[in-house]
């Protein structure tokens, strides 16, 4: 049937009614809020290659991850990492949800965002052109190393045939595709999506590339306090890898399958900075208007918003900008509100980035509990804000924000509403 | 505080209400470097696929490609920022350039509610592979702090949102082959749902270097006719034996039909029908019957309320791959039945090359300039018909034809399918 003809009721509601996740500080979401909950770094030295020579040697690496046990060892090997991170959220997130796919194929799509892609792939296909020429380079080289192969084989692997592509923003692209998913959902495009990002750029031209931009934190000989959002003595972010998955699905179609739905996205906004390349806009101005533009969608007033999630990278200019963008939207509230960069723990997921943090934001809802940002010893007077320092806090939660910006000027918030009382 | 007045999201939605309009053009390919420059070529039925020159591919087993000639960024950007960009940015913003001049949009009189979707397959892939080989050779410290901004895909809309000053939604889509049209359907679901009034939507790519052609190559979908590089590419013959690598960018201006009617704007056509599914298939390999290609098809059909009949040409995905246009050709009989005979069907990618995650939005404009100028581009060396392919697929020759709506297909490696629909606007 096509979107138009559909009968478009008055309002499409969206609910989550699955999860998954695996970085640095968990494999599976309750592994991960575990970690986030105590404050729990995942931050390490490097082992996914021999990183001697680079300026930063430590970054969020998976821990025991073994995809050719968790998706078979031929299918596996023909899957980039972050596919297969990828893959392994999106199961994680259908299994929770309890969709049955097959029963509604061609109305559940895909979006899985990612910053890079194949990278991994395309550096050892480099390597191989230069040493070994042209016609030793495998065909499973372009397939594996591009960015929508996460989204693609995300549906083959669950039979999904709805709309499917992935959302390219650099580090916004996860939340790019909860929000565009959100929106198909609502006007009758489909009735479910698995949206979220994968990202697995912890790779020796990753850092190389990172570093030559002077974004990294350089603090080798203290990586578990390297990451330290909103603190004076911030140096530049973490490089991490990982995946996250959300089931998003049309409330009444989760309902009617008795599904647990475990909150609802309730506004999105998205802008562009068109200011720079990799600078944030003067004063946070683009982030700012995406803050307000999704407020204005869920018809709520900032005062509303109990928890917001940051961007946060531990860039110095990307949390005074933040904080600037905070205060044009929360004004007199913007010191009040609590704020916490989990980045501090996950170390920066890049693409994934989005999705992991509106997983732990959905966790947090349900545990009534404020995540923490670690590593904050030093408050830089410039970012003047309740960052939750150190230890999480027992809260309510109704509404809550998730913030992400992107080399390019990308913005995109997200309001996540909890859909009944805490549990614990 | 409300720093705009306009809702993002429009939530009580009444999508589908809204009518989209394409009211300008831009593109740059190896038929030429303007529009017109690529009319003029359909209508001489010139090839661009020709020997590479961008790098040594002595060594390779397809030595051919089409590449954009005497391309050069420097005289129509500026020096420094051109060097700082990619070779696909660089395409990118002057295919925006052009489409936003032809369209005589002014973004700067609502820059919030215009915004920039660029899809590419890739991104900046030689830029990333110097950047590898750099780093490989002389180590980690040697690689340039603009390696990763000018690598990752989302450049093109960034950089290109900044030069128009678009302040709306910007990002890129990527389903491989089919990035493009997703972008151009995706920028249409944006305004039918309020959320901006125009979008700048396209595609760009750059993949002509030593190592996509490499990897393309070892996946068997290159046609390795090297002595006759312009005849190689042969879609829906019998002898057809692959592709060839195409470069360049196609961008289009489309507006809310009523904003643009008000400013007296341009009316190239009406987008009217667009549909994306997923195979859910296999990686490479297309869907059996091209199942997946046909519900998009059908889908796009349905919303543009357009009878199979009232289609008067269909711009092919068509790569000349052996698999490609036996099942596109069976997905076309699916979806337009009786029809399907009496549809003028032709692949531009006999010419173009293959524009990857750019070939959606390239074939949708010239797929709009045949329909403005009653001009159905031909399919070259079409000479010996695939039984498997019995279809009108316009051998040779271009034909002229007064043409209602017309289709564009799109399909992608990891099972992505798009089909759009464009409509002469009345």
């Amino acid at each position: 049937m096509s979107p138009a003809s559909r009968e478009i009721s008055q309002v499409r509601r969206v609910v989550v009614t699955g999860v998954g996740g695996i970085c640095a500080v968990g494999n599976n979401a309750q592994e991960i809020w575990d970690s986030i909950s105590t404050g729990r770094s995942g931050i390490g030295a490097i082992t996914r290659f021999n990183a001697e020579g680079f300026e930063t040697r430590f970054a969020g690496e998976i821990k025991g991850f073994e995809p050719a046990e968790l998706i078979g060892r031929k299918e596996s090997r023909r899957m980039d990492r972050f596919t297969q991170l990828s893959v392994v959220a999106a199961r994680e997130a259908v299994a929770q949800s309890g969709l049955e796919i097959s029963a509604v194929a061609t109305r559940v799509g895909v979006l899985i965002g990612t910053g890079m892609g194949g990278m991994e792939t395309f550096e050892a296909g480099v390597e191989t052109l230069l040493t070994s020429g042209p016609r030793r380079i495998s065909p499973f080289f372009v397939p594996m190393m591009l960015p929508n192969m996460a989204s693609g084989t995300v549906s083959i692997d669950l039979g999904a045939k709805g709309p499917n592509f992935g959302t390219v923003s650099a580090c916004a692209s996860s939340a790019h595709a909860i929000g565009e998913a959100t929106l198909m959902i609502r006007h009758g495009i489909a009735d479910a999506m698995l949206a979220g990002g994968g990202e697995a750029a912890v790779t020796r031209m990753g850092i190389a590339g990172f570093n030559a931009m002077g974004a990294l934190s350089t603090r080798n000989d203290d990586p578990q306090a390297a990451s330290r959002p909103f603190d004076l003595e911030r140096d530049g972010f973490v490089l991490a890898e990982g995946a996250s998955v959300l089931v998003l699905e049309e409330r009444e179609h989760a309902l009617g399958r008795g599904a647990t739905i475990l909150a609802e996205i309730v506004g999105y906004g998205t802008t562009d900075d068109a200011n720079h390349m990799v600078q944030p806009a003067p004063g946070g101005e683009g982030a700012a208007r995406a803050m307000t533009i999704a407020l204005d969608d869920a018809d709520l007033g900032e005062e509303q918003i109990d928890y917001i999630n940051a961007h946060g990278t531990s860039t110095q200019l990307n949390e005074k900008l933040e904080t600037m963008a905070v205060q044009r939207v929360f004004g007199e509230r913007a010191s009040s509100v609590p704020i916490s960069s989990t980045k501090s723990m996950t170390g920066h997921l890049l693409g994934a980035a989005g999705s992991l943090e509106a997983l732990i934001t959905i966790a947090a809802m349900e545990a009534c509990l404020l995540p923490p940002t670690i590593n904050q010893d030093t408050p830089d007077p410039e970012c003047a804000l309740d960052t939750i320092p150190n230890v999480a806090r027992t809260a309510e939660i109704r509404f809550a924000m998730t913030n992400s910006m992107g080399f390019g000027g990308h913005n995109v918030s997200l309001i996540l509403a909890r859909t009944d009382q805490c549990t614990s | 505080m409300h720093i705009v007045s306009a809702s993002g999201a429009s939530r009580s939605s009444d999508l589908g209400s809204k009518r989209v309009v394409i009211t300008g053009c831009g593109a740059i390919c190896a038929l030429g470097q303007t529009v017109d420059e690529i009319r003029s070529s359909i209508c001489s039925e010139f090839s661009g696929v020709r020997t590479i020159t961008r790098f040594d591919a002595s060594a390779y087993p397809t030595t051919f490609a089409a590449e954009v000639v005497d391309f050069r960024p420097e005289d129509l950007l500026d020096r420094k920022q051109a060097r700082r960009m990619d070779r696909f940015t660089q395409f990118a913003m002057i295919a925006a350039r052009q489409a936003v001049a032809s369209s005589g949009l002014d973004v700067s009189i609502d820059p919030t509610r215009a915004g920039v979707l660029i899809g590419s397959a890739f991104g900046g892939v030689e830029t990333f592979s110097q950047a590898v080989e750099a780093m490989l050779t002389k180590g980690p410290r040697r690689v340039s702090p603009f390696a990763v901004p000018m690598t990752i895909p989302n450049i093109a809309p960034g950089m290109v949102a900044i030069d128009l000053g678009a302040k709306g939604p910007a990002f890129a889509y990527a389903s491989s082959f089919a990035s493009s049209a997703n972008a151009i359907g995706e920028g249409m679901r944006m305004i039918q749902a309020g959320r901006v009034d125009a979008v700048i939507a396209g595609g760009a790519e750059a993949p002509i270097t030593s190592i996509v052609m490499a990897g393309i190559a070892a996946m068997q979908s290159l046609s390795n006719q090297n002595d006759e590089p312009s005849r190689a590419v042969k879609p829906f013959d019998l002898r057809r034996n692959g592709t060839a690598l195409g470069e360049g960018a196609a961008i289009i201006v489309l507006e809310n039909r009523d904003r643009a009617m008000a400013r007296g704007a341009p009316i190239a056509a009406e987008l009217v029908g667009y549909g994306s599914t997923a195979d859910a298939f296999h990686d490479v390999q297309l869907a059996p019957h091209a199942e997946g290609l046909a519900r998009a098809m059908g889908s796009a059909l349905a919303e543009s309320r357009l009878s199979p009949g009232e289609v008067g040409y269909l711009n092919a995905h068509g790569t000349a791959t052996v698999m490609n246009d036996a099942l596109e050709t069976e997905a076309v009989k699916k979806v337009f039945g009786k029809a399907a005979w009496s549809l003028p069907i032709s692949s531009t990618k006999s010419r173009t090359g293959h524009l990857l995650g750019a070939a959606g939005a390239l074939e949708a404009v010239i797929s709009i300039v045949a329909m403005q100028g009653g001009l159905l581009p031909s399919t070259l060396n079409l000479g010996i018909p695939d039984p498997a392919c019995d279809l009108d697929y316009v051998p040779g020759v271009h034909r002229s034809a007064d043409v209602e709506a017309v289709m564009s297909n799109s399909m992608g490696f990891g099972g992505h399918n798009v089909s759009l629909i464009f409509r002469r606007h009345s």
